[in-house]
């Protein structure tokens, strides 16, 4: 009971679930009527942010604070480390051909960095690389399934090759993080280098190739070198349970 | 040279009754997720929150955080395990 009730105090705060309406919101309107309703989106994305750094918006303590620096920071790196490929991309002949997209898979590597490195900060790396995973191997489960239904014997194999080895580097990365680490990182740039080597998958358009780099491989990359640093102490989440102070004073009687 | 900061926020909010994670956060003006990262030694707080902390427990920032060499106590380590094998394996003696 008491589990559940700390469950629902986690929930979001106020300004991230009015910054997150207006980003749904900002999206579903700019389909439907006008893409100037991404002026929304940015707005729920960027607002809440903007009026931190001007100090009139005080929703966060320094540990919040800090993570979210952190995480901008490490969003400036990845970012411009992708900027400087795209520009050398393009002066060496390289052309997109839907160059209006370039923005939005530029916005989602942002987003992804940004979110991922925030969660890192909160969780601790190893448990928030095995949230990713476990995601990663649901939201494939549920692909691989619905396959299944139109045909089965195809939809079973790509469930034992593209959802079980989440699960199976879920419960490696508990065990043997660095090994899992090492194993995400590989099986990334293998896919990766096989996706972007010259010929495969030649009819997908650049920036296609691009997005589905960042969303699939993306999360895994980060995971692996997650895994790879060495191990904090107790990270947020394993402390998250209500009786945690008994627990605490158990360990320090015992000490 | 790297340092490594120590909290002693577990033992003392169990040296003052069991003092909830949820209460200390409430009495210093952070979230409990800040206490927690700090007990896990995953953030260091400023030296505003610090001395908030000490304040609640009526002890001197000092005694709630430590600075540790880090390289002081990996070469101590070492010469403590290096002195544990002389002991074992007396010198001149080597393991068959």
């Amino acid at each position: 009971m008491r589990s559940s009730v700390a469950w629902i105090r986690w929930g979001p705060s106020p300004v991230s679930t009015i910054a997150g309406v207006l980003v749904i919101a900002g999206l579903l309107l700019s389909s439907v009527i006008s893409y100037w309703f991404l002026a929304l989106t940015a707005v729920g994305a960027f607002g809440p942010g903007i009026l931190r750094e001007f100090g009139w918006l005080k929703d966060q303590d320094e540990f919040k604070r800090r993570a979210a620096h952190r995480a901008g920071y490490h969003a400036f790196i990845v970012t411009g480390l992708a900027a400087f490929f795209i520009y050398a991309y393009t002066r060496s002949g390289g052309t997109f051909e839907v160059a209006t997209e370039l923005s939005l898979v530029y916005l989602g590597l942002l987003w992804l960095t940004w979110m991922f490195s925030s969660l890192f900060s909160y969780w601790g790396p190893h448990r928030t690389a095995f949230r990713i995973l476990i995601i990663f191997g649901c939201a494939w489960g549920v692909f691989n399934i619905g396959e299944s239904l139109t045909n089965p014997v195809s939809g079973l194999m790509e469930l034992l090759v593209l959802t079980v080895p989440f699960f199976l580097l879920a419960y490696l990365s508990r065990r043997w993080p660095r090994v899992a680490g090492v194993l995400l990182i590989a099986v990334s740039l293998f896919l990766l280098g096989y996706y972007f080597y010259p010929g495969h998958f030649g009819w997908a358009p650049v920036l296609t190739k691009m997005s589905t780099a960042i969303l699939f491989a993306g999360p895994l990359v980060a995971s692996g070198v997650a895994l790879l640093r060495p191990r904090e102490g107790q990270t947020v989440a394993e402390s998250d349970r209500p009786d945690e102070h008994h627990e605490s004073a158990q360990a320090v009687g015992a000490h | 040279m790297s340092y490594e900061i120590r909290s002693e926020v577990r033992k003392l909010r169990f040296l003052h009754g069991e003092m909830t994670q949820e209460e200390l956060a409430r009495r210093v003006g952070v979230s409990r997720q800040t206490i927690v990262a700090i007990e896990g030694g995953r953030y260091d707080p400023s030296v505003s929150l610090a001395m908030r902390i000490a304040r609640v427990f009526g002890v001197p920032v000092e005694q709630v955080f430590t600075l540790y060499d880090t390289e002081d106590e990996r070469d101590s380590r070492v010469r403590s395990k290096q002195s544990d094998a002389q002991r074992i394996i007396p010198p001149g003696r080597t393991r068959s």
